[in-house]
């Protein structure tokens, strides 16, 4: 996922780098326990309300929450948070393995899906990329680009 | 030696063995379609059925990976966070596109799905098919879908968006970088979004908060189509 990487701030590096031992096991040990917490919160949320609302996107917005009204600081769960978004992709492979299960399932439906995938991604470049140079010409901002 | 593939290390190491071959692969190549997730999981796909190794074995370990999805969504909040300058300077052209784009994308997705004939849960599984993983595959869950079935269609997408990126920018006179990344990130995440990052700094990171807000879209749309 490396639209991911670079896009954090790091602050705080030079000093987590100089402080090693103890503290900074200490320190990852707080950030996952900050971030597993917050997860643990939302799937209870989750669990109450009364439509399906998935846990994990409950967990997002509440971490966004967190950091805009400065409970929390980027510095505070910076670690964790890098080592899971790095590997992003990789906590996805054993939903791909799992697709051993529906086999059936995938191959009778196989020519719509790529049809599916294929038809709908241009026309969603389309839709989107139309509505918003529409809206930046009300704005008078995409004068002169087209 | 079957039974020695019940242990969760085995399905965790294979994992990582497979993941990283497939990280290997597309540095030596270079190509879009040899993704590391798309490579590892056909790789222990493969190891499963060619050593005839149970699927329950190999998810004692799976599961345990499995966990850190949801966590790893969450701190996709930081990632949005990081970027909340760019957020405020150009809320609307970033809301009216992806809620644009999230209902263009599910209701083709849900039209398509009726004309082929598919199930219920083929529908809900292809639905979010546009949003990024964590997102797509909990509200193909939330809603009945085969969650695997989803991770494949994501992949997918996010592989044909990509190569296929430059070309609709030229198809569609998107002049804008801010329009550019924006669709880029509506109709292909994370994977568009590594594109878009190439093609300029503007256009990956507005990539990057199409994810997350098409991403909230999707699922607040997606309660009230299913």
């Amino acid at each position: 996922m490396t639209w991911l990487e670079g896009t954090i701030p790091r602050r705080g590096e030079g000093r987590a780098g100089k402080k090693r031992g103890v503290s900074s096991v200490m320190k990852i040990l707080c950030q996952v326990g900050v971030i597993f917490g917050v997860c643990w919160v939302s799937q209870v949320l989750e669990s109450l309300l009364p439509f399906a609302f998935p846990a994990s996107v409950i967990g997002m917005v509440l971490l966004f929450l967190l950091l805009a009204v400065r409970v929390l600081r980027v510095e505070h769960i910076q670690a964790k948070s890098d080592f899971l978004l790095a590997n992003m992709a990789f906590f996805f492979l054993p939903a791909g393995v799992s697709i051993l299960n529906y086999l059936e399932e995938l191959r009778s439906a196989a020519v719509a899906l790529v049809v599916i995938c294929l038809v709908t991604t241009v026309l969603v470049f389309g839709a989107t990329a139309l509505s918003i140079k529409l809206t930046l010409r009300l704005m008078g901002r995409g004068k002169g680009h087209d | 030696m079957i039974e020695w593939t019940t242990s969760p290390f085995f399905g965790v190491a294979l994992s990582v063995l497979a993941f990283w071959a497939g990280t290997r692969l597309q540095k030596k190549t270079g190509l879009v379609i040899c993704n590391p997730l798309l490579v590892g999981i056909l790789l222990v796909i493969a190891v499963l059925v060619v050593f005839k190794i149970p699927y329950e074995n190999y998810n004692e370990g799976g599961a345990l990976i499995n966990l850190f999805l949801s966590p790893a969504t969450a701190c996709l909040a930081v990632a949005i966070y990081s970027k909340v300058k760019l957020l405020k300077e150009n809320w609307l052209p970033i809301l009216v596109g992806c809620t644009v784009g999230s209902l263009t994308s599910m209701g083709s997705v849900w039209l398509l799905c009726r004309l082929f004939g598919l199930s219920d849960a083929m529908t809900a599984s292809l639905l979010p098919k546009s949003v990024t993983t964590p997102i797509a595959v909990s509200v193909a869950e939330a809603h009945g879908g085969i969650s695997s079935i989803t991770v494949v269609a994501v992949i997918f997408t996010g592989i044909f968006g990509s190569i296929v990126a430059p070309f609709l920018i030229r198809l569609f006179r998107v002049k804008d970088p801010v329009a550019a990344g924006l669709s880029i990130g509506a109709c292909s995440h994370a994977m568009g979004t590594s594109k878009a990052l190439e093609l300029g700094e503007t256009e990956g990171a507005m990539s990057g908060l199409a994810i997350g807000v098409c991403g909230l879209i999707t699922v607040v749309v997606s309660m009230f189509l299913l």
